[in-house]
């Protein structure tokens, strides 16, 4: 068996000083994520699905237990070392998109490797090669106001991507596009998932954004509640799973 | 309950307002502080001998109060800014426009009124240490100077709760006429920056050719007389603006093209630079020219302040002259440690004051002769007996001889003649130290004592060079007050200017250092971006006025006896190290702000 890319054990945040009104917003997750695999987490409002991909991503600090990427324990890294980690081994896509709205789409793609100081001479190639990869090539000039919310998260794809991450992390990606963009964009999170062997965590509500993973955990109070494989079942099949599951879960 | 709401939008956003308000406070106590001076009419007379002064004052109210338009018109979209939000949500909520427009208008009135009201006083408190803090170290001597003047205070007051009017009227019109959607997400749009290179080459010229003229009317201010500080005025702030408008967007366009743009977070900078562009060309115009003035004004008046023991040196060779001295007095003279200290004997006759020739060959008094005519162009001349009772320069021995002699000529007689006058033989003892402002204490003592034995001093001139720097201190202590005040006062305008538009910005910018962070950026080098996007800041308008004041300072050939050049470095330094300081707290303060 392969080694782990990620494992994450016994993780609890509890939000509130000791003594004051204490809310316990994760009550012990444990699980584990293969190299190369395509994971959700789905849960209601609430669930506590966004702060647990805060925990993971080094975004935040868990109240106790243990999160690993690469081996490495990532929740007491502080300073410098958490910078390096998150400009190395993870890329983060957000509902928002999150870029630099006075950056060229080029200049945001770039911005990692010029923030490692990669020499000048490899960045706009790297740049051209992800974002001809995403279908960008024609925007890298423009900048964010100038492009569609499907552009953006494109953009903002090839801006976590371009360090080639052990981890990409997406928060509700396609919370905020349209159902074509959407589409657009996890079609391309599965080429890329399976082409580089990117490993994808992926947090939503949405069950058609979810059905594109291959394994999907299903958060209900601060604990995982169920776990459901795609194995060899098609996508449409696996909506139609995902549908009936939340149906009973929530209930 | 909406006033109640608009209370609690107040308590929350804390932070901005004090921002906002520190800025307004500080702008209005610097005019205050500024009218202090420009409406006493008695304080301007009796402290200048130049007629001109009160006018230029009245050129400074001019452009100060442009100033102060933009600076309110900052102020104001700052606090637009800050609340849109808030009344986008009343409005949501059901609010009536009227209402809200009640409140707007109230909420600008207020924090108008309010901050002006603390401004003044703060102004009148400034202005109290200021110029104590100035008087004493610099030795000044100033009449009818009052730190709370009511035609000062009233002026301020008029002005401000004028514009905050304007400003209310301008918010009420801009919110009510926006839909309530549009004002909750009316968040800041980037524009691209464009290139015409058409325009901004005319932009160039016209702002070359504004700057041009307006250095070629500061230097003949002699022949366009007031009409030159007008021209200067108007085509400097126009050119500067003109200028920084084309080159700055060009500028960063072309930085960004460079390697040096693709490392770390330079190009995050330059792009933070050229994000903003509009708002900065103008404030940077007028940071520019603030910069000009504050360090003109300083190096004016500190070079009226290196002038006036210069102008002391060259009347005399001797710092004072007393009439039979007294061995207290001939101590506290050595105590000075003196570099001359003789003591010649004379009889007074009614025509004449007679000394021994013999005193004078043995010890040679020194007379001061001018050379060219530059006035402080002068060679010291050494003057035995025969010589000095041919010279001219005679009248500067006679200027030595006390109160009741000071008009009677001085006869050199050989020793057998000297024993033969019947008069009762008198004394006077003759001296110069290295550096007359060096001992002011010392021989202010001696002259204090001088005057109780002889009353005719009082109303006559206490000769020498100490004599001579007392009274040029009088006539240029306002010049130099004045000079160094509105320095002072422009400086705090200055950066009070920069860091408040700067700190404006810094809660728009906040979740772009927090994406920063988020994609791996080191602390470090967060700090380093944050360092260099402000320093340019500061670093541009600092040149631009660092040339205006070079051309600028042409102005006071006329006024002032040595080269206005004299010496300049002295002020640059200081000037550049308050700058520093202020370059320093913003960058420290905007930290907090972004990185929390």
């Amino acid at each position: 068996m392969q080694t782990l890319i990620m494992t994450v054990s016994d993780l609890h945040k509890t939000y509130g000083k000791p003594g004051t009104k204490q809310y316990e917003a994760l009550k012990g997750i444990d699980f584990s994520v293969q190299p190369g695999e395509f994971v959700g987490i789905m849960g209601a409002s609430g669930s506590g699905k966004t702060t647990l991909l805060n925990m993971l991503a080094t975004l935040d600090q868990p109240t106790s237990g243990e999160v690993t990427i690469h081996q490495q324990p990532i929740t007491h890294l502080k300073g410098n070392q958490l910078a390096d980690f998150r400009a190395k081994e993870i890329g983060f896509i957000f509902q928002d998109f999150n870029l630099l709205e006075t950056m060229t789409a080029f200049e945001n793609i770039a911005l990692p490797l010029t923030l490692q100081k990669v020499a000048t001479k490899k960045i706009k190639p790297a740049v051209e090669a992800v974002a001809s990869q995403l279908g960008i090539q024609d925007f890298l000039s423009n900048y964010p106001n100038e492009l569609s919310g499907g552009q953006k998260q494109r953009v903002a794809a090839a801006r976590a991507l371009i360090n080639e991450p052990a981890m990409l992390f997406g928060d509700e990606p396609t919370g905020a596009l349209d159902s074509k963009s959407a589409r657009e964009l996890l079609d391309l999170f599965t080429k890329i998932n399976w082409e580089q062997a990117v490993s994808i965590l992926l947090v939503t509500h949405d069950p058609f954004s979810a059905s594109f993973c291959q394994r999907i955990l299903f958060i209900k109070d601060g604990k995982i509640g169920q776990e459901l494989q795609r194995g060899t079942t098609s996508r449409t099949d696996f909506y139609q799973q995902i549908l009936d599951n939340l149906g009973t879960f929530e209930q | 309950m909406l006033t109640k709401l608009a209370l609690t939008g107040f308590k929350n956003r804390w932070r901005d307002y004090l921002v906002l308000f520190s800025g307004l406070i500080m702008s209005s106590a610097i005019f205050y502080m500024f009218e202090a001076l420009a409406t006493n009419q008695d304080f301007l007379k009796q402290n200048t001998s130049i007629s001109m002064v009160g006018i230029i004052f009245q050129f400074g109210s001019v452009l100060l109060t442009i100033i102060t338009l933009v600076y309110i018109s900052y102020a104001n979209s700052f606090l637009l800014s800050m609340r849109k939000r808030d009344y986008g949500l009343f409005m949501l909520v059901g609010a009536r426009k009227s209402k809200i427009g009640q409140l707007i208008w109230l909420e600008t009135l207020l924090v108008g009124i309010v901050a002006t009201v603390v401004g003044v006083a703060i102004g009148t408190g400034l202005t109290a240490g200021i110029s104590q803090l100035l008087i004493n170290s610099m030795n000044l001597s100033l009449h009818h100077l009052a730190a709370w003047y009511f035609p000062a205070a009233l002026t301020t007051l008029l002005l401000y709760v004028g514009l905050f009017l304007l400003a209310g009227l301008f918010n009420l019109i801009t919110l009510t006429k926006t839909p309530a959607l549009k004002l909750l997400h009316s968040n800041e749009q980037p524009n691209r920056p464009q290139l015409k290179p058409g325009r901004q080459i005319l932009e160039v010229i016209i702002g070359l050719v504004a700057i041009g003229i307006g250095y070629w009317s500061m230097a003949n201010l002699g022949t366009l007389q007031l009409a030159g500080i007008g021209i200067a005025l108007v085509t400097i702030v126009l050119g500067t603006y003109f200028l920084f408008n084309a080159i700055f967007v060009w500028l960063m366009v072309l930085l960004k093209r460079l390697p040096f743009a693709q490392r770390g977070l330079n190009g995050f900078t330059l792009s933070q630079l050229s994000f903003r562009i509009r708002n900065y060309t103008k404030m940077l115009s007028i940071v520019a020219m603030l910069f000009a003035l504050a360090l003109g004004a300083i190096t004016v008046g500190m070079g009226f302040h290196t002038q006036t023991p210069l102008m002391a040196a060259s009347s005399n060779a001797y710092d004072m002259g007393i009439v039979n001295a007294t061995s207290a007095e001939k101590r506290q003279i050595t105590a000075l440690n003196p570099t001359t200290n003789v003591t010649y004997h004379f009889k007074a006759g009614k025509k004449a004051v007679y000394y021994q020739a013999s005193e004078f060959n043995q010890h040679p008094f020194t007379t001061i002769e001018m050379r060219a005519k530059a006035q402080l162009d002068y060679k010291r001349v050494t003057q035995n007996a025969k010589q000095l009772s041919k010279s001219s320069l005679i009248y500067q021995l006679m200027q030595l001889q006390g109160s009741q002699h000071q008009q009677t000529a001085p006869v050199f007689l050989s020793s057998q003649d000297y024993q033969k006058l019947p008069q009762t033989e008198q004394h006077l003892t003759v001296f110069a130290t290295n550096d007359v402002t060096q001992h002011l204490a010392g021989l202010k003592q001696l002259a204090t004592t001088q005057r109780h034995r002889d009353k005719g001093l009082d109303k006559g001139m206490l000769g020498g060079r100490y004599g001579n720097y007392v009274m040029i201190n009088g006539m240029y202590s306002g010049l130099e007050f004045m000079g160094l005040f509105l320095g002072i006062a422009f400086l705090a305008m200055l950066a009070s200017c920069l860091m408040f538009k700067i700190l404006s910005g810094a809660d728009a910018d906040k979740h772009r250092y927090v994406m920063l962070d988020k994609i791996g950026t080191t602390k470090r080098q967060l700090r380093g971006a944050i360092n260099k996007e402000i320093a340019v800041l500061f670093i541009l308008p600092g040149i631009v006025g660092v040339i205006h004041v070079l051309f600028g300072l042409q102005m006071f050939k006329m006024l002032m006896i040595t080269s206005p050049y004299t010496g300049i470095w002295l002020p640059f330094v200081i000037f550049a190290g308050l700058y520093l300081l202020y370059y320093l707290l913003t960058i420290n303060i905007y930290q907090r702000i972004v990185l929390q």
